[in-house]
């Protein structure tokens, strides 16, 4: 059982060797699932920590993600495309995350982007833009900002962004461009107010 | 200052978003007007920025953390699910045998009773003559019998007055 879960992952990227370990995950090979896992894990823990913005909050989501993943199995053979069945997931549980959490973070946000970088030297290199950007993604709306990332920075077509989101091609076409320039506008005065 | 009515388009173009008959319009504004240049041009550094500052990848120690907590949980769950199906097992076991112990033994419809009755056996009429049966005892006595005028009826009774068997012997 090892050596084929060894094999599969080996073929990892064909459809039918996913489908293979979804199959043997299904019959209960834990191996199987967790190679499974491995492959997968990137996808999850990335979009979900660009999404909170929190390490431990996404790998909370990761978890459940995983193990909802291991329940529904079946489901996700019938759908035909784990990544997408997998954005999806992720993109909700965060979402609920979110709803959880207190409103208060967005406003603690606001402060640190107006605090840091006090050193005037710092102000202009890259490391502080970059900050500044992370900063101001988390204080988008939270559909804009999972367009966002999931276009920009996990690459998915507006069509995949619409089907992981629950929204239409045009709604996901109008978060994208309002983050776009919400994000370019906090970049901007936050630097011209130094 | 952009233009406000391009907003949008110029971001969607940023990201190659546009449907290419907008495309070209939104190149030809772009190369008009220095305002939505700046806009374009913005968008586009932090987008690269975005790129950069997401770009470093998260500690391997941090995605072996998710996996084990998940293993663990699935074999907690899998040890929980045989201990409820030896527990299960176990329960109906005890079950069965307690059943099999107090269950009184099933009554067994008693089958219909068979009376048999033989009618007497019909009788034989021999007449033998003395010297025949010296000449040829054997021989003629066999030939007597099978004479016989009536073949062997035998009458099965049962209890049902519907049910009477009967059983016919040449």
């Amino acid at each position: 059982m090892a050596l084929a879960t060894l094999a599969m992952a080996d073929a990892a990227e064909s459809p039918q060797a996913q489908l293979g370990l979804i199959e043997a995950a299904k019959a209960g090979d834990l191996a199987a699932f967790e190679t499974l896992m491995r492959q997968h894990e990137r996808l999850v823990l990335v979009t979900a920590f660009r999404l909170l913005g929190s390490l431990p909050d996404a790998q909370d989501v990761s978890q459940e993600v995983f193990l909802k993943l291991y329940r529904n199995l079946g489901k996700v053979e019938a759908s035909g495309s784990l990544a997408g069945w997998l954005y999806r997931v992720t993109a909700n549980a965060c979402h609920d995350v979110r709803r959880r959490k207190r409103p208060a973070a967005s406003v603690e946000l606001a402060e640190n982007l107006r605090a840091g970088g006090a050193d005037p030297q710092q102000a202009a290199t890259e490391a502080e833009r970059r900050r500044v950007l992370e900063m101001s993604l988390r204080l988008l709306p939270e559909k804009e900002r999972a367009a966002l990332v999931l276009r920009d920075l996990e690459g998915l077509s507006t069509e995949e962004v619409a089907g992981a989101l629950g929204s239409s091609e045009a709604t996901v076409r109008s978060q994208i461009s309002k983050a776009r320039v919400k994000v370019r506008g906090f970049v901007e005065r936050y630097f011209r107010s130094r | 200052m952009h233009c406000k009515d391009w907003e949008e388009r110029i971001a969607l173009h940023v990201g190659g978003d546009l449907p290419a008959a907008e495309r070209s319009a939104v190149e030809r504004h772009l190369a008009e007007c220095g305002g939505c240049q700046v806009l374009w041009s913005g968008m586009k550094e932090s987008l690269e920025l975005l790129h950069g500052a997401h770009a470093e990848p998260l500690p391997p120690a941090a995605y072996t953390a998710v996996r084990g907590r998940v293993m663990a949980e699935l074999a907690a769950g899998r040890r929980v699910w045989w201990r409820w199906a030896g527990g299960l097992a176990a329960a109906a076991a005890i079950v069965i045998m307690v059943a099999l112990a107090v269950w009184p033994e099933p009554r067994v419809a008693p089958l219909p009773r068979i009376a048999l009755a033989i009618p007497p056996a019909p009788e034989l009429h021999l007449t033998l003559a003395p010297h025949a049966f010296r000449a040829a005892p054997l021989s003629r006595a066999a030939r007597v019998s099978k004479r016989s005028p009536q073949p062997l009826l035998v009458r099965l009774i049962t209890d049902d007055p519907n049910i009477v068997i009967y059983w016919i012997a040449d």
